[in-house]
């Protein structure tokens, strides 16, 4: 594997693999939390930070890593980061982790940290490899805050919890956004934006 | 609480599991095999009936092991790691002992089983049975209610797919787009039904 | 400079799970104390807010825990679960922890009720994991702020849930717009919860009744 600068990692992370064009099954167990902007920025926070540290003590154990076990020490390290993430929030945050539920756990099973373990962690030196993590949590964190701002925005007229000037007041809050299938449909609306902006970053249209 | 309430309260549960708490529809969980797969009706058919079955078993499994493992030895928080290590081992013994007793179901439902493993449906139907405390009946029949959800979602979602094969869909929402609004229409159909058992 | 020995893969799973759980179980206990006290004073300052006692913006944890150590009394025999807030010997108000199934997952709250048994001081709801924009209104000053001087009905259900924008009579509050599911189960909860308490209440008041239990 040929050597690639830091700059060309994080591009390649952040928006060329971005989850809206590449990986969007990874989001979609997240988008629950995305009916307030806050969760959502926690919950981002905690996947980056988890990619990050995984791919990071990924890409230190490589050398000594048995190929055969290779999984399973890779779920072993995301679940430890994952537990942490867990404790810290029940000991410092208790109501956020009671918002985010089970979700923070559900980290663990969420393909993109897997992914960028196996793909990429497994063969490069720490530092590219945090990196690569790093980006590519902010790539996820950027799609789900963009589709919690316009939950947020449109179902209860705030951002934040900070009512927005003419939201608030003038707009008639469409209930669905607060729901289920509004995460669903503004998903849906952004995936087709950038497919319709940008339809060569992606090979095919699957 | 007396049985006949917790008995009812177990089938209530379970039916908002299949329609107003639906596990892929409100709480978002599963979607990849929904994305992927979901364009036959036969395929989803048997993802879905697999899915019920290791929900069901693999819930009331970790529902023993964190009550009588977890619980005494206050390792509550390892929860995330055991009911991972509980599913996995489930579904390759499923696996042995389908490919040992019945190598016709194997074929059909075998490959199913690893896909199955990365279900974020599983453990998360196990997570919310933590947070919600519910009861040894309530868990089992939640696990049921949720694989049986799962597969009322991914049957009607292959379905629609199948019908919508000759219709002309604009580039953009081709593929995943155009399956994450007819979930989104799923979500908002199956809200309806709240409020229908009390 | 993989190890290809068999017994490498077996003692590096085995060192690496050590260590890890090691780690957590470490983190876990240093933090048990904490998650504790959380609970503690959580409940601690629903029961203040239920009993409407003025609690100063931004008070901090040990404020909260010295202002409830000075003015609640922890349950008793004869209050049947209720914390009491005395003053000079007499009991002034009663807070009732209740807890039931919510829409999602367990709800717990506090109900405030003067000394007459009558009248509501207030409902704090501590915990509850319903939807946000929805169901979690149960939780703000908006809705449980209406709950204070509402006097209970004679018959049950004592205190009734009305929908929003009707009138409401004295044991009446609003639900909330939007969320059936909840308000109907918080009404359920706070109803079955207080009727329990005041038979059991009146039961010891009433003259000549048998003191067992």
């Amino acid at each position: 594997m040929k050597k690639r600068s830091p700059a060309d990692v994080a591009i390649q992370a952040l928006w060329r693999d971005n989850p809206v064009f590449r990986q969007i099954l990874g989001i979609c167990s997240a988008l629950a939390v995305t009916n307030l902007v806050l969760n959502t920025l926690v919950m981002c926070a905690a996947l980056t930070l988890t990619t990050a540290a995984s791919c990071l003590t990924v890409s230190l154990l490589r050398k000594y890593t048995p190929d055969r076990i290779r999984m399973m020490v890779q779920t072993l390290i995301i679940a430890f980061y994952v537990i942490l993430i867990d404790i810290w929030l029940k000991a410092f945050w208790p109501e956020m982790g009671r918002a985010l539920g089970p979700y923070v756990g559900l980290i663990i099973t969420n393909c993109i940290i897997m992914g960028r373990c196996e793909a990429f962690a497994r063969f490069n030196p720490p530092g590219l490899a945090c990196l690569d993590g790093l980006a590519s949590g902010l790539g996820y964190a950027f799609v789900l805050l963009a589709i919690s701002v316009v939950r947020e925005l449109l179902g209860m007229g705030s951002i934040l919890g900070l009512p927005v000037p003419w939201f608030a007041t003038h707009w008639d809050k469409w209930i669905i956004m607060v729901m289920p299938p509004g995460a669903f449909f503004t998903l849906a609306c952004l995936v087709w934006l950038f497919r319709s902006l940008a339809p060569n970053a992606e090979g095919t249209a699957k | 609480m007396s049985t006949h309430t917790e008995l009812w309260h177990a089938m209530v549960v379970c039916f908002s599991a299949v329609f107003t708490g639906n596990i892929l529809l409100t709480t978002f969980l599963g979607m990849c095999p929904f994305l992927g797969v979901s364009r036959e009706v036969k395929t989803a058919l048997g993802l879905g009936l697999a899915v019920v079955f290791v929900m069901t078993s693999t819930t009331v499994l970790n529902w023993l092991v964190y009550r009588y493992v977890l619980m005494p030895l206050q390792l509550e928080f390892f929860r995330f790691i055991i009911f991972i290590i509980v599913i996995a081992a489930f579904v390759q013994l499923v696996e042995m002992i389908l490919d040992r007793y019945s190598p016709l179901l194997y074929q059909k439902l075998g490959i199913f089983l690893p896909l199955i493993t990365v279900n974020c449906a599983i453990l998360g139907a196990s997570l919310f049975m933590v947070i919600r405390e519910y009861r040894f009946l309530t868990a089992a029949a939640y696990g049921f209610g949720s694989g049986i959800g799962w597969l009322l979602a991914i049957l009607a979602m292959a379905g629609i797919r199948q019908k919508l094969q000759p219709a002309r869909i604009p580039r953009g929402l081709q593929g995943p787009g155009i399956a994450l609004i007819i979930a989104g229409l799923m979500a908002l159909a199956f809200i309806g039904f709240t409020g229908v058992l009390q | 400079m993989i190890v290809k020995k068999p017994w490498f893969t077996v003692v590096y799973m085995f060192v690496l799970t050590a260590f890890f759980s090691s780690a957590v179980i470490a983190l876990s206990r240093a933090t048990r104390e904490r998650v504790e006290t959380n609970r503690r004073i959580a409940l601690e300052r629903a029961v203040l807010e239920a009993l409407a006692v003025a609690l100063p913006a931004d008070a901090s944890a040990l404020e909260l825990h010295a202002l409830f150590t000075q003015q609640v009394r922890p349950p008793a025999a004869e209050s049947h679960g209720a914390f009491r807030r005395v003053a000079d010997g007499r009991t002034l108000a009663y807070a009732l922890p209740v807890e039931g199934r919510g829409f999602w997952a367990p709800v717990r709250a506090v109900v405030g009720l003067d000394a007459d048994r009558q009248t509501l001081t207030g409902l704090a709801v501590y915990e509850q994991n319903e939807t946000p924009g929805l169901g979690a209104e149960i939780a703000k000053p908006g809705f449980t702020g209406q709950f204070r001087g509402r006097r209970l009905g004679a018959h049950a259900p004592r205190l009734r849930f009305k929908r929003p924008g009707l009138p409401r009579a004295e044991n009446e509050v609003h639900a909330v717009t939007g969320a059936t599911q909840t308000s109907v189960r918080l009404e359920r909860i706070i109803n079955a919860a207080v009727d329990r308490w005041l038979q059991r209440m009146n039961e010891r008041h009433a003259p000549g009744s048998a003191q067992t239990r």
